[in-house]
């Protein structure tokens, strides 16, 4: 029974991790931007959700604030920085890294540093077969499914989103068949920043707010997205679970204070073994 | 400027005029080392105790950016592992000094040789595919795993409340190194090691091999380089000498605590190099006088300095991608040319 409560447990916690690691997915594995602030941007949607909530409107409201926000910060740092570095990947993780201590700062001043919790729109924990889950955990899950889910039909079902596949594949091809790039790189990073707005509203709704929360689910998203094969959407999906159970099963049977170190034995150990990710994704390749 | 303006030609110069331009062209890098020669003499002649403690945090973390800038300058390599390894040479010193009661001069190779070995084990893994983006995360993961190692290992480190430090190097070859002048001299000795190991490797065939690599990795195991060789030594290198730079920052200090194996300390020296001028000489030390220095001397809180200093890294990456010591050095190259 210990066994099998703590297996929902990480199942649930990896939901979360899912949710940042397809936005990761999104704008690194397929668009190449190694957005390093994509975990200020969880931060931020968290914030807003606290503020939307704390004001009296509920948490679906902060929901959807949280990543209208974030798509709209998307689109004004795709527009005044990543556009510009698109050409070399260092040029924009350099660029990522000067916007994070911008970002930071600025929260901890506007915000200051103490942890903040809002009200979760289901409380308590309900019995089930024997095993106690909690009821937010539970509609954390839920909503991380079914956005996954929409955002796994978005990219294979509509026109932009098999264009944003396309770019993946091969950038310079995509152009060449008529795919305007600079369209479709603003639409891919509002949607993964939106994303990053959710997984921040979700997170807030579990765990306490800080100005610094943001560094775990951004190493995370990237673990994620590497572990489960570079711009692979169920890769990434599959890795979050993942996660969330080794960790879990770690934290409960190894030691609880070493818990964000799990992740990163899991991602050497992978790289070791799988260099192309679980789910194979775009190759390396070996000089 | 237009493309007519970049064609002309130096001949377009009366020679005299030429030759006097080349040759002050070439005594640049000479005044450089000589103002940076003035700069580290600077407490022979005086200086309050302020100004000589405000020097000693420069020259360190001028060194430490100078070997970061050996694996991400030459070698085009993105190590997120560099504050990990000076924090685990401040350690390792502080361990082997307190609990072996081994002597500074001998802590020092000892937690470089151990840091090595680990920069190995780490890079390997990451450094066998092309891309840099798997050398990245491994590091920045492994850089997150020691500062939680340091952080939870209670009996060891003591935890995140951090270690005391109560000894002083011993004297080298008779220069007395426990006073404050002392430790500044302690932490340029670390920036001028640093600096001859990477000129050395500038002006080696290791050096070219590193810059090949860095341009285009393909082309260069064509020209029979070991890439993954190259890099990893690069790697273990860079690894190894911020190890050593973290064996002075124990004293110096004379505190420790796992904060400074964090990721921030790493990306602030990222920032140091792309203000200065990634792979150049004279960047890193450029860099560190900026950022640390003139912050410093304007007195601005902390916590928009660092605001500031986000915008100035964004700015200088689309605005001045060479640095300030690339700019300078594209203008010399432009004037002695006569172009203006």
């Amino acid at each position: 029974m210990d066994l099998v409560q703590t297996l929902l447990d990480g199942l649930m916690v990896g939901g979360l991790y899912a949710t940042v690691a397809i936005g990761v997915t999104l704008v690194f594995g397929i668009m190449g931007i190694l957005n390093f602030a994509h975990g200020q941007m969880v931060m931020l949607g968290a914030y807003t959700a606290f503020f939307v909530v704390s004001a009296g409107l509920g948490f679906w409201p902060a929901l959807v604030a949280g990543m209208v926000a974030m798509g709209a910060l998307g689109f004004l740092l795709e527009r005044l920085v990543f556009r510009h570095t698109l050409a070399d990947h260092m040029q924009g993780l350099t660029a990522s890294l000067g916007l994070i201590m911008v970002i930071e700062n600025l929260a901890a001043a506007a915000f200051t540093p103490d942890p903040r919790t809002f009200d979760p729109p289901l409380p308590g924990s309900f019995q089930l077969a024997g095993l106690t889950l909690s009821s937010q955990r539970v509609l954390v899950l839920v909503l991380v499914v079914a956005l996954v889910a929409a955002c796994y039909l978005f990219l294979q079902k509509t026109r932009i989103g098999k264009a944003i596949r396309a770019m993946g594949q091969n950038r310079t091809g995509a152009a060449l068949v008529g795919i305007r790039i600079t369209q479709v790189t603003s639409v891919v990073f509002v949607l993964g920043s939106a994303m990053a707005g959710a997984a921040g509203v979700l997170y807030g709704s579990l765990f306490a707010i800080t100005p610094y929360m943001s560094a775990a689910p951004l190493m995370k998203g990237f673990i994620l997205t590497v572990l489960g094969g570079l711009g692979s959407v169920p890769g990434a999906v599959f890795a979050g679970f993942l996660l969330g159970i080794a960790e879990s099963l770690g934290s409960r049977y190894l030691s609880a204070s070493f818990r964000d170190g799990y992740g990163f034995i899991l991602l050497i150990v992978a790289l070791l073994y799988f260099p192309r990710g679980l789910f194979g994704g775009r190759g390396k390749v070996r000089v | 400027m237009s493309l007519a303006m970049d064609a002309a030609p130096a001949a377009a110069l009366p020679r005299a005029q030429a030759a006097l331009r080349e040759r002050l062209a070439t005594a640049v890098p000479w005044a450089g080392w000589i103002v940076l020669a003035a700069l580290l003499a600077l407490p022979l002649v005086g200086g309050s105790r302020y100004l000589v403690y405000l020097g000693t945090l420069i020259a360190l973390e001028a060194a430490l950016a100078t070997s970061l800038n050996i694996v991400i300058g030459y070698a085009g390599q993105f190590a997120m592992s560099h504050a990990a390894f000076y924090g685990f040479g401040a350690y390792a010193s502080a361990l082997l000094i307190t609990s072996l009661g081994l002597n500074f001069w001998l802590a020092v190779p000892a937690a470089m040789l151990l840091a090595g070995v680990i920069a190995a084990a780490i890079g390997y893994p990451a450094l066998r595919y092309t891309g840099g983006v798997h050398l990245a995360l491994i590091t920045f993961a492994f850089g997150e795993l020691a500062r939680l190692l340091a952080a939870n290992w209670d009996s060891l480190t003591h935890g995140p409340m951090g270690m005391r430090v109560t000894y002083s190097p011993a004297p080298f070859f008779g220069i007395d190194l426990s006073s404050g002048k002392g430790l500044y001299w302690l932490a340029a000795g670390m920036l001028l090691a640093c600096l001859l190991v990477a000129l050395c490797i500038q002006h080696s065939r290791f050096g070219r091999g590193l810059v090949a690599v860095r341009e285009d990795e393909t082309l260069a195991s064509f020209l029979g380089i070991n890439v993954v060789g190259y890099k990893l030594a690069a790697y273990v290198i860079s690894s190894m000498l911020a190890a050593m730079v973290g064996c002075a920052y124990a004293p110096i200090m004379s505190f420790i605590s796992p904060d400074l194996l964090s990721a921030q300390e790493t990306i602030s020296l990222i920032g140091v190099l792309i203000l200065g001028g990634i792979g150049t000489v004279a960047g890193p030390i450029i860099g560190a006088l900026v950022f640390f220095g003139i912050p410093e001397l304007l007195r601005v809180a902390r916590l928009y300095r660092l605001v500031v200093l986000g915008v100035v890294i964004v700015a200088v990456v689309l605005f001045m991608p060479k640095g300030i010591a690339g700019v300078l050095r594209d203008r010399a190259a432009r004037w002695k040319r006569g172009v203006r």
